[in-house]
């Protein structure tokens, strides 16, 4: 490699910390040795390392049924980082308390594929983190009418599993997990089931359906609805700055964050801060859900639209 | 069952018993590995991350004089039918890493590496017979974009003996009707066998079996 630097020769890299190490010195071993100030160099300007200004998030996109033999699948990439959630059904008695309700399984997985510090025995320690936050937030913003997974009161509903693979972990994890489920959950269908002869429930295929009389769920109407749909947006706080969708090496030198859902009317569903260095003022945390409800509108966008791309087909 | 349909002589899935599925093949799907890819072979999926070569994690397994190959194979729990909760350690996967391990070290250079680990990890995606063989190919892949240094590609494919006929590339319903299978690993060029792991051992069938996938 040669060893003139390639943006920065010449420019006077002075200031806090390792700023010492002046003069002449390759931008990327700069960013190995001080990330701190490197990054603070950038914050001036309002601007980060990958040209992006602080309030933008990275680019999104989603695509539905990458799993076919699974009844919904989504996979979602925020920037670098993969999600692959699937749904599969399987019938199962409800509890006795709640007997004309389904139930919810939901996962989260991060294979030592995703990410270099993740080892085989050595699991990720935000993995259950986030597979608890999942839980929670979906439940909380009661997206789903668990009525709605129900078949034969007291004697069969559906248990959906929904199981997330990080693919890739590149920073907001929680946010790209979270659009994940939704994608799958709007992607999902139910398939048509009947009963059998001697009380099982027995799947049907699509043009058997007239013959038997069945307690078909929801009869035509094959997909859930989802009411109040969450969604995300992760900043990190450093200083006076807010940086929304932080990559995982902004998270790593910037340890403070702060995770903020709200559903499709804007309601707030939660918000998680979970310590940190830097101390949030109200106006930061307000700032936060400003920003999120920006980015909510985003992502309805780009979830709308591979609905609709999806029907087309 | 009738595999193969005595009139037209097709398979379940309409391909003659020759005939593969569609393959398909990306590299540099995981930005954060040193080498990923992700194969196809017809409905199934696997994805492979190579990370190294890299410092030993655990010092006691270090080698003096070459790279230290580790793998590991998992199936997501939706991969397959019914979904089964995999347990990491179950016998099946145990034995499908040590193959992959023991296939890939064979070709990867490991004396111009010593001291160093190579992590290879494959992730079945969905299952549709043949996952085998697609997390070798993905794992070939894989290192090769991983830029480390191997003497051939290795290649893979299973085949079986249905309906009294050699039938290439099983899917899952072919694969789970009880016939014999073998499952083959070629390095490409230099044309020799690493891998090869037959199932109910049918002397002559498994002949025409190997030969089909040569």
């Amino acid at each position: 490699m040669a060893a003139a630097s390639t943006s920065g020769s010449g420019r006077d890299i002075g200031g806090s910390g390792g700023g010492s190490a002046a003069g002449e010195m390759e931008v990327e071993a700069y960013r190995r040795l001080f990330p701190l100030p490197f990054y603070e160099r950038h914050l001036l300007d309002s601007v980060r390392p990958d040209a992006r200004p602080l309030h933008r998030a990275r680019d999104t996109s989603v695509v539905l049924g990458p799993v076919a033999s699974a009844d919904g699948s989504a996979l979602v990439k925020i920037g670098d980082t993969t999600m692959l959630a699937a749904i599969k059904l399987e019938v199962m008695t409800p509890s006795a308390d709640a007997p004309d309700e389904g139930s919810l399984a939901i996962e989260f997985h991060m294979p030592p594929i995703c990410s270099p510090i993740v080892r085989p025995g050595r699991p990720a320690e935000v993995a259950p983190v986030i597979s608890k936050q999942l839980s929670d937030v979906i439940v909380s913003s009661q997206m789903i009418n668990l009525k709605e997974l129900s078949l034969i009161s007291g004697k069969a509903a559906w248990m959906a599993y929904l199981d997330i693979y990080c693919l890739n972990a590149d920073g907001s994890l929680f946010d790209a997990a979270l659009l994940s489920a939704i994608a799958a959950f709007s992607h999902l269908q139910i398939p048509l089931v009947s009963l059998s002869d001697d009380g099982k429930v027995v799947a049907v295929s699509g043009d058997l359906l007239e013959d038997e009389s069945t307690p078909e769920l929801v009869n035509k109407e094959r997909k859930l609805l989802l009411h109040s749909i969450p969604f995300s947006l992760t900043c990190i706080l450093h200083k006076k700055y807010i940086l929304a969708d932080p990559t995982a090496e902004e998270e790593s030198i910037m340890e403070t964050s702060i995770t903020v859902v709200l559903d499709s009317s804007e309601q707030l569903v939660s918000i998680y801060k979970p310590g940190g260095p830097v101390l949030a003022q109200t106006s930061t945390v307000k700032d936060c859900i400003v920003l999120t409800k920006h980015r909510m509108k985003e992502l309805q966008n780009i979830l709308e639209e591979s609905l609709s791309a999806m029907e087309v087909v | 069952m009738e595999y193969l349909d005595s009139l037209t002589g097709f398979r379940l899935d309409g391909r003659r018993p020759n005939d593969m599925r569609q393959i398909r093949g990306e590299i540099g799907v995981v930005a954060k590995a040193d080498g990923s890819a992700l194969f196809e072979m017809g409905n199934t999926k696997v994805i492979a991350a190579v990370y190294g070569p890299r410092e030993v994690q655990n010092k006691s397994q270090q080698i003096n004089n070459q790279a230290l190959v580790r793998c590991e194979y998992s199936m997501a729990n939706f991969s397959t039918g019914d979904r089964a909760r995999r347990p990491k350690g179950d016998r099946r996967s145990t034995e499908i890493s040590l193959v992959i391990r023991q296939t890939m070290e064979a070709c990867i250079l490991t004396h111009l590496m010593p001291r160093s680990q190579i992590d290879i990890f494959v992730q079945v995606l969905q299952a549709d017979g043949g996952t085998r063989s697609a997390c070798i190919n993905a794992a070939t892949l894989a290192l090769a974009d991983a830029g480390v240094p191997m003497c051939d590609i290795v290649t893979s494919c299973s085949a079986g003996y249905l309906s009294s006929t050699p039938l290439l590339d099983l899917n899952y319903i072919e694969d789970s009707a009880g016939g014999p299978d073998v499952t083959v690993g070629i390095l490409a060029k230099m044309d020799k066998v690493t891998l090869l792991q037959v199932s109910k051992l049918i002397f002559l069938n498994a002949k025409c079996c190997i030969s089909l996938i040569l």
